[in-house]
């Protein structure tokens, strides 16, 4: 999996590359929009990370750019300026995702694994691990071959989990995950655990192995190995 | 008061006095004019007289009219007498005192003493005081209508252009317009107040512009760096190396970071709210949305044992930007259930006229009037930035919604009224 990072404020751009890294992705890196725009042109990738604001140029002519191109690169924009506008400008574009910053990484990591999978199996896909099994088109997640209702926030908690597995996960990230942008956060840390509670309560009376690990205040960790 | 009626009252004020000094000035000239022609025709008949004395044959008496005041009567000796009065005799006919003027002078002829009278009804004060005054009136009535009547015609032609900058101000939408073309006007004043106030708008919005530039750029400048953090935070939390000590420590950076980046977020939000950004209006129904918050947070609801009863009418349909509907109805949701108590009640109604989100909780700690102010909170230790009301206030302000709370029995009543 190779993926674009059009990012110019150095260290985040050095946080991302690390991070993708470890994810096991190729990463290659632009600082300003003329090498990035070489770059889109001159390479396939499978996803674009593009920041809006850039030194001599603005993302969204990447987008445009990529776009006149037929890539089939999936396009994440990133931006500090969380605007309506260029969300709705960046969309009408042809970009896939929005991510307002500041993110969590395990956001975005979800966000890329959810695009790579629509942009390269239609969705279609299953993801299994072990005796899980969850298929995202559907929403639906089965046990040991066994169906389990989950509510919509149980699910989206668990392919959260499931994206980021073998990382540690903050809280933070997650009640963000789950209740979204809205400005006044109802007490998050309540709300996560909640629901990962009766999460964790119908996977295991399936026979589901317990894969989440708490890490001390900060967080959970989704061990599969 | 218009400003033309003030000024047409300050000039009928004026012209009263002046009428009355008029008034007044002409009685007198009148008066004096008429006692000199008087005076004047009454010498001349005196002169008459003394013609018809010099015709005479021999000295004798003679009264010319009934009430004898125009007479020739022989005196005994001389007399110094030459002077004009003014009396008073009664008329029968109209049955009053009649104003006279008489002059009486002595005339020596031919050996004898004559005293010559001769009398004229003058003008009478009173009718002159009565038919001044009722010219004057006159006068001043027709000032009255005819003042009126151009204030009415003056406002409707020169006052034009003045209503229509008025107008033009009062519609005025900094969100949507950069400047105001007024109308040119002939008169100089309008012309000078539509130049002030072309001018005036433009620095507004160019200010306006950039304390618009200046937030955004600001939650720009501040993203980044927060999003610096966050990141290497992140990457920071996957060593394997930290103990519980550092993972503390790194929980606490982690809620700090977490609380000023929703901090950062609420404000830009509250600042897009209150400059009216959020543009795209459409039919809502409240109802879904209702629903839709009450289904996000039930889990929450179960596990603090808050039971909700809802209460919705399907008909409520507003005209409202989707999000701000959103955030409208999550942030008194989340308020209701954020102070609610263990085992409470939450009742959200939704009628035509307003929505009622109530819940069971303490009494407020704080006034309400402060609810609705930005970071304050009725309990600090409470996990919350203070400003979920104060979105709800100025979501309300956007479409003039009102908003009312009470306390009582133990609960805590958000009444948002649509209807105006």
């Amino acid at each position: 999996m190779k993926i674009l990072l059009i990012e110019d404020e150095p260290e985040l751009r050095k946080s991302i590359k690390q991070f993708l890294y470890q994810e096991g992705y190729v990463v290659e890196s632009a600082d300003a929009y003329v090498k990035a725009s070489e770059k889109a042109s001159d390479y396939d990738y499978d996803c674009v990370l593009v920041d809006i604001t850039l030194p001599k140029g603005s993302g969204l002519d990447i987008v445009k750019q990529l776009k006149k191109n037929n890539s089939k690169a999936g396009i994440i924009i990133i931006s500090a300026k969380n605007s309506l506008d260029d969300k709705i400008a960046g969309l009408d574009l042809g970009a896939d995702d929005y991510l307002p910053k500041p993110f969590h990484l395990s956001e975005l990591n979800a966000r890329i694994k959810a695009l790579i999978r629509r942009r390269n199996f239609d969705g279609n896909q299953s993801i299994v691990i072990n005796e899980i099994t969850i298929l995202p088109e559907e929403r639906r997640v089965k046990v040991n071959n066994e169906e389990v209702t989950l509510t919509s926030k149980e699910y989206d908690l668990l392919l959260y989990f499931v994206s980021n597995k073998n990382r540690v996960v903050s809280k933070n990230s997650i009640a963000e995950h789950l209740v979204g942008d809205s400005a006044d956060q109802v007490d998050s840390h309540d709300f996560i655990y909640t629901h990962l509670k009766n999460l964790r309560k119908k996977l295991t009376e399936k026979g589901c192995a317990d894969y989440v690990q708490t890490i001390y205040g900060i967080g959970y960790n989704f061990k599969t190995d | 008061m218009k400003l033309i009626t003030k000024t047409t009252l300050f000039f009928l004020l004026i012209s009263l006095p002046l009428l009355v000094i008029g008034c007044i000035y002409s009685y007198n000239v009148i008066n004096a004019e008429v006692k000199d022609g008087t005076d004047e025709s009454l010498f001349r008949e005196n002169i008459n007289l003394q013609n018809l004395i010099k015709s005479f044959n021999e000295p004798r008496n003679l009264y010319l009219n009934s009430d004898s005041l125009t007479s020739i009567v022989v005196l005994k000796e001389k007399s110094p007498l030459d002077a004009f009065t003014d009396t008073l005799v009664y008329d029968k006919l109209e049955k009053e005192d009649l104003n006279y003027r008489l002059y009486r002078s002595y005339f020596f002829y031919n050996g004898t003493h004559y005293l010559i009278s001769c009398s004229k009804p003058t003008l009478e004060e009173d009718e002159l005081k009565e038919g001044l005054l009722t010219a004057f009136s006159l006068v001043f009535g027709f000032l009255l209508v005819s003042f009126f009547a151009v204030n009415i015609i003056l406002s409707k032609i020169i006052w034009k252009p003045f209503y229509k900058t008025l107008e033009q101000l009062n519609k005025y939408d900094i969100n949507n317009q950069a400047q105001i073309v007024f109308d040119s006007s002939s008169t100089k004043e309008f012309k000078r107040l539509n130049e002030t106030m072309r001018k005036m708008t433009e620095k507004i919005y160019s200010d306006y512009r950039q304390q618009k530039e200046f937030t955004e750029n600001a939650s720009h400048e501040l993203q980044t760096p927060l999003a610096v953090i966050k990141t290497k935070l992140d990457l920071l939390i996957q060593s394997n190396k930290l103990g519980e000590e550092e993972l503390e420590l790194l929980q606490g950076m982690e809620n700090s970071v977490q609380k000023i980046s929703s901090l950062n977020r609420a404000l830009l939000l509250l600042t897009k709210i209150e400059n009216k950004q959020f543009k795209e209006h459409k039919a809502v129904n409240l109802k879904e949305v209702i629903e839709k918050v009450v289904e996000n947070y039930s889990d929450l609801f179960q596990e603090k044992k808050v039971t909700v009863k809802t209460i919705l009418d399907n008909s409520v349909v507003l005209e409202m930007n989707p999000s701000l509907a959103d955030l409208l109805v999550s942030n008194l949701v989340q308020n209701a259930y954020r102070h609610n108590k263990e085992n409470g009640n939450m009742e959200i109604e939704l009628t035509p006229d307003k929505l009622i989100v109530s819940n069971t909780g303490e009494p407020l700690q704080i006034k309400p009037e402060e609810l609705f102010v930005r970071f304050k909170k009725n309990d600090a230790s409470k996990d919350s930035l203070g400003l979920g009301l104060s979105i709800v206030k100025s979501i309300a302000a956007v479409y003039d919604y009102k908003i009312e709370y009470a306390y009582a029995n133990g609960t805590h009543t958000f009444s948002v009224i649509f209807a105006k």
